[in-house]
């Protein structure tokens, strides 16, 4: 609208509105970029108080004042000092390790899922499906104790293997984003490899695999996030009280514990911090293949 | 990509494979919970070449403590081999772990005395009979009888359920006042009344827990309520009627709600207390020795440590009574060497090692040697604990008990109760019914 | 553990697939009984030795596969599930005793019953019987197969042959076992064994090894429902937790929707600049570990936290207590009903738009070129463009996971576990009476009942009254407002 009304303007005045539209422009757009800038900082509020939290000298809680009456490292360096509760840099490598794993047998699995789903022609596979609907609808936290008694059958409680398996086994249940993104490929490029002799194996490893680096990407994110987040399971399946096998958010959030929170919350927001630098790093730099996975899986689902 | 996905395939394999061999090495050092039931071992007693294998719990700040009274233990019985594993289980969640699965629980863990009863009736604790007496006698020389006298009668009665002994008391536990004499007198502190005034008066506050079936339970047993547990898991509270004492429960509510809307009153929510006397804003708190040093760090050296205040009931003042509290050492009846366990437990909670714990941990003994000591009275929150332990009371009730009182208890402090006599004898009877209420 | 399963445009077949899933079913047993009917008599002996076809059209080594199967089903019906399964109906009837051995120091039990196990192996026993089922039917429907490709002449596969197909035809079989092993034994297995769970009386009272449940029937179910003179108020609590997480639901999931959309479209004007680093900005809110982020949140809106010191220093308190607003000498954010509802749906709006925002972010990046290139032409001004393009397609791409989110949504423990956990305690003393608080979703409620009180029975109830909550929406908002299966559209 602003421009039609350039565009009638008369032709003496033309470089006056033109100037004034110009910075009438650039007010709107200091004025948008201060608006989104002002949500930025809402947003981060949290994460700065984590942040200054971190750097306090105190090692409780500071609930008088936003910034720390006096900043320091010592809980940086305290973190990196196992002593009977922390045991961070353990921690770190274990959930480092379970979330490789997780990573790896999730991200075949989903793939391997959302391939036959969506490329297979067998009579089931509706069938199939809708079953998987249908288990996606109860909730996890009920399931729990069923999870754990059969990782006890097999001896897989406090073991990583354990806590691999309860976090991937059943991730070919997430198949549908990725689903989604397969029926976008174009059957025929399929087709013509069906012609040449391909196998379906060949296709699905030479053809559909090399093109689905965003979903891929998408999904590899999904399941390396998953035992970083998670304290529920890993709680309830390192029950022996051995910290050394803890994963990072475990032993992090043991440290709120009612005896321990006045000395360990300072260290707790620094392994909060360090956790969630890789983080996102990662998202940075995986960024635009995420957002591309993500909607072409879930636009298409 | 294909190449570099298959890399990083590879990779991460490997780097997995590797660490879960690691682990899973590790693993089969600990014993294997899995295997419980049948699965006996036939190692006779004094046989070297098996070493007797035990798991033992305890709190994140013990685990130093506890690793030094375990290598104890190993020279007391050097005759045996023993492998021992400590694991970190802090008392207040050890209830709610081991009854997850009671088989892949620790052999010998420590809890706090108030989850006694659902362990028991979970058959997670060992009873203490006639049989461990036998073995006790022939490992120790010591019998139950004199182990159970050589502890404070408080915290025997604690550990005995229907007149078995379930486990050994080894800390007392319970809460008191701390407050800093810059800005309260001794005078001041007897009752809540000039205790909040005194407060107010110096811009600071008194803090107390109040949205917990453990502190606030502390007005009603001052004013001579009860409660008991039946043998069905069930509670029984009588606290909407009239106490021994004469005192009804619509009057100590009053005087709670009175307290609670107190200007210079912080009703803290439970486990943050130590944030809020680190908070700089409290001239005296309700705490137990758990909070001693943030007492000491924030009240100054001369920090005080004493009784709870009196409160106001009606037109007298009561004294405010407190739940006598304690830490239990338990043993698994599910452990594969009871017996051992059983030992292990006694020898953790001994004279000796209970003077150890004082002087490592400064927690209050229950051992009436250990007490005695000198050391141990000079402690200030030890003195604090023991002076108000002529008003505790111990506290058996069933899990119906605590939400029901932790919703009352912040009803109190959100002040949504009014404080009319009608309004609270209706909500004392909605507390009673939903505590007394049958298990479903 | 489904974290990642963020299913996308599910159940709208399901009403079309019922007639389709009876007939699969049908043709299955039609075929079946053809081949036993119809076979020869080493098609009939398969019934009994199932590698007999096999051999029969020289197919040794299949015949020996199926015959090693058969021997392992035989097996594990005889030294594993003869166990448990004829327990079954009492789910164990020997209660655990000891006595203690005083020469070994140990504990001598008897051979207890652990209802929990009973259930659970004659649970996976049923499993494998029932895919041994499967197999053996199709194992003679396959074995006629090979009978009447022989008696036609046909060339019949060798083994290495059949293996091929496994990477081709077959392919698919290769690809699921793995994953459906896994569902089966990780989420299949539980979830039927809790549903189970809610027909018993599996509760502190009846904690195995110690002591054992057994079946009760409907009596769960009816005490949820407010019947039953034990569960004065578990009825109203209920009913009052459905309502919240039902409110919760709607909520939380329209405002991150929209949320996340205004800020894409914010982010993704021409106006921006750097909207790559205003975006990573907004984006590590996802980065960084809910149980930190929600719990320190937490910790900043308690009653004595940071933020009610601010808002006391600079009279906000003062000012909400003057105008009635508040009772307290703090803002119950995250501990009156109220407060804690409105600020809960708030701080998931701060988790959650971000996320949604990079979705929108990708939808806007697809939007079809053409349309635009011919509303430009067409004389179309930006708001017009806006309006009569991008959000519908916006609109009508997104959609679908509205549905999905709602579901999630229902089931997000992770926010409101984190969140109130610690810091709210209800006023309400028929909610307490129930271990329920005004603040709790289903789930959350389901979790503290079987964490703190070991109530798993009506864990279980209430679990499988979460997933009746989930399915009614999915149907409804399959078949009224969302038409059409798009799949195969782009085949």
């Amino acid at each position: 609208m602003m421009k039609a009304t350039t565009v009638n303007a008369a032709p003496p005045d033309v470089s006056r509105t033109l100037s004034r539209a110009k910075s009438r422009k650039t007010g709107r757009m200091i004025g948008h970029n201060v608006i989104i800038a002002v949500l930025a900082v809402v947003w981060l509020i949290p994460i700065i108080w984590l942040v200054c939290t971190a750097f306090s000298a105190q090692s409780g809680m500071n609930t008088s004042t936003f910034f720390p009456a006096e900043w320091s490292v010592t809980h940086f360096v305290k973190l990196f000092q196992p002593d009977t509760v922390n045991q961070f840099p353990r921690w770190f490598m274990n959930t480092l390790i379970i979330a490789c794993a997780t990573c790896v047998i999730s991200t075949c699995f989903v793939l391997m899922v959302a391939y036959a789903t969506s490329f297979g022609k067998f009579k089931s596979r509706k069938l199939l499906m809708n079953i998987a609907v249908i288990l996606n609808l109860f909730p996890g936290v009920l399931t729990m104790i069923a999870t754990y008694f059969i990782l006890r059958t097999f001896g897989l409680t406090n073991s990583h293997v354990g806590l691999i398996l309860v976090y991937s086994a059943s991730s070919g249940l997430g198949y549908l984003i990725c689903k989604g993104f397969f029926d976008t490929v174009p059957r025929a490029l399929c087709e013509a490899a069906r012609l040449d002799g391909c196998n379906e194996a060949r296709i699905f490893w030479n053809i559909i695999i090399p093109t689905s680096k965003p979903i891929i990407v998408y999904t590899v994110i999904n399941s390396f996030l998953t035992p970083w987040m998670d304290f529920v399971y890993a709680k309830m399946i390192l029950n022996a009280g051995i910290s050394e096998y803890y994963t990072v958010a475990v032993g992090l959030y043991n440290m709120l514990e009612k005896s321990l929170i006045n000395s360990y919350f300072t260290i707790f927001c620094c392994g909060g911090v360090l956790v969630s630098v890789p983080i996102s790093i990662l998202f940075f730099i995986m960024q635009k293949f995420y957002v591309e996975g993500i909607t072409a899986g879930a636009v298409k689902g | 990509m294909k190449k570099l996905f298959a890399l990083l395939l590879a990779a991460m394999m490997i780097v997995s494979l590797a660490a879960c061999n690691n682990s899973a090495s590790e693993q089969s050092q600990a014993p294997d919970p899995g295997q419980s039931d049948g699965a006996q071992n036939t190692a006779a007693p004094g046989g070297s070449s098996d070493p007797i294998t035990l798991t033992l719990w305890g709190a994140e700040e013990d685990q130093d403590l506890l690793a030094q009274l375990v290598e104890e233990f190993k020279a007391e019985y050097s005759d045996y081999t023993f492998d021992i594993q400590i694991g970190v289980q802090s008392e207040s969640t050890a209830k709610d772990t081991i009854l997850t699965d009671v088989e892949a629980g620790a052999d010998v863990y420590a809890f706090a005395s108030d989850q006694l009863t659902d362990l028991v009736a979970a058959g997670a604790l060992l009873a203490l009979d006639d049989t461990m007496d036998q073995v006790l006698q022939s490992y120790t020389g010591k019998t139950l009888d004199e182990i159970m006298s050589a502890n404070s009668a408080g915290s025997v009665e604690v550990s005995t359920y229907e007149d078995t002994l379930y486990a050994f008391p080894f800390s007392a536990d319970g809460y008191f006042m701390f407050y800093d004499p810059t800005y309260i007198s001794a005078e001041q502190a007897q009752s809540w009344d000039t205790l909040l005034d005194a407060a107010e008066a110096a811009g600071k506050r008194v803090g107390m827990t109040l949205a917990s079936g453990w502190y606030n339970a502390g007005f009603f047993y001052g004013a001579g309520f009860t409660t008991t547990l039946n043998a069905d898991g069930t509670t029984v509270i009588d606290w909407n009627g009239t106490s021994a004492d004469g005192i009804t429960g619509v009057q100590v509510t009053q005087g709670m709600l009175g307290i609670a809307s107190h200007p210079a009153f912080l009703a803290i929510a439970d486990g943050d207390v130590s944030n809020q006397i680190n908070s700089g804003s409290l001239a005296a708190v309700i705490s137990g020795c758990w909070d001693s040093s943030t007492a000491e760090a924030n009240f100054g050296d001369d920090y005080v440590a004493c009784k709870l205040p009196t409160f106001t009931c009606g037109d007298q003042q009561v004294q405010t009574g407190s739940v006598a509290s304690y830490k239990l050492m338990g043993v698994n009846p599910y452990a594969e060497n009871t017996g051992w366990a059983m030992l292990l437990a006694e020898f953790l909670t001994n004279e000796q090692s209970q003077v150890t714990r004082f002087e490592q941990r400064a927690l209050a003994p229950t051992n009436a040697n250990a007490s005695s000591d000198p050391s141990v009275a000079a402690n200030k929150g030890v003195a604090g604990l023991a002076e108000q332990s002529a008003y505790a009371v111990v506290q058996t009730v069933g899990q119906r008990f605590w939400d029901p009182t932790a919703s009352f208890g912040e009803q109190i402090a959100q002040g949504t109760i009014a404080s009319d006599d009608a309004s609270v004898q209706a909500a004392l009877d909605s507390l009673v019914e939903g505590v007394n209420s049958a298990i479903e | 553990m489904n974290e990642s399963a963020s299913a996308v445009g599910y159940g709208g077949k399901v009403k079309r697939s019922i007639s389709a899933f009876f007939g699969a079913i049908g043709s299955f047993f039609a075929d079946f009984g053809r081949a036993a009917a119809k076979g020869d008599a080493f098609v009939k002996l398969s019934l009994i030795w199932w590698g007999a076809g096999y051999l029969r059209r020289k197919q040794f080594v299949k015949a020996l596969i199926m015959t090693l199967l058969e021997v392992g089903v035989i097996l594990f019906s005889i030294f594993f599930a003869s166990q448990y399964v004829p327990k079954f109906n009492t789910l164990g009837t020997v209660q655990a005793e000891q006595i203690f051995n005083m020469q070994t120091m140990q504990m001598e039990w008897n051979d207890y019953d652990h209802s929990f196990m009973i259930l659970l192996f004659s649970l996976f026993s049923f499993v494998v019987w029932f895919v041994a089922l499967v197999v053996w039917m199709k194992n003679t429907v396959n074995v006629y197969r090979l009978q009447l490709a022989a008696e036609r002449g046909k060339h019949i596969n060798s083994f290495a042959e059949d293996v091929k197909t496994y990477l081709d035809k077959k392919f698919h079989i290769t690809l699921l076992s793995l994953p459906v092993l896994g569902i089966v034994i990780f989420t299949v297995i539980p979830i039927l064994l809790l549903v189970f769970v809610a027909f018993t009386n599996y509760d502190q009272n009846h904690m195995p090894p110690n002591s054992l449940f057994t079946w009760v029937g409907l009596d769960n179910f009816v005490s949820l429902l407010g019947g039953g003179g034990l569960t004065v108020t578990f009825g109203y609590a209920f009913v009052r937790v459905l309502g919240w997480t039902l409110v919760w639901a709607f909520f939380s999931t329209l405002t991150t929707y929209f949320g996340g959309i205004l800020l894409s479209l914010l982010l993704n004007s021409k106006l921006t600049r750097g909207s790559r680093f205003w975006r990573l900005l907004f984006v590590i809110t996802i980065a960084v570990p809910q149980f930190v982020s929600l719990l320190l949140v937490s910790n900043m809106f308690s009653n004595n936290g940071i933020i009610n010191t601010l808002c006391s220093n600079v009279g906000l308190t003062d000012f909400l207590r003057n105008a009635g607003l508040i009772s307290t000498s703090y803002i119950p954010f995250l501990s009156a009903p109220g407060w804690a509802h409105v600020m809960i749906i708030f701080i998931n709006i701060w988790i959650g738009v971000p996320y949604q925002m990079l979705i929108a972010t990708g939808v806007l990046g697809n939007l079809p070129v053409d349309q635009l290139e011919s509303a430009r032409i067409d004389g179309a001004n930006k708001t017009q463009t806006f309006r009569y393009i991008t959000m519908p397609y916006l609109l009508q791409v997104t959609a679908p996971s509205l549905v999905t989110d709602f579901v999630k949504n229902i089931n997000n423990f992770n926010v409101i576990y984190l969140l109130t956990d610690r810091t709210f305690v209800t006023t309400n003393q028929a909610m307490a009476n129930s271990q329920a608080r005004e603040v709790d979703l289903l789930v959350t409620w389901l979790f503290r009942l079987t964490q703190d009180y070991y109530n798993y029975k009506m864990a279980a109830v209430i679990g499988i009254m979460v997933f009746i909550v989930c399915a009614v929406f999915t149907l409804i908002a399959f078949n009224f407002i969302i038409r059409g299966d798009k799949e195969g559209v782009y085949q």
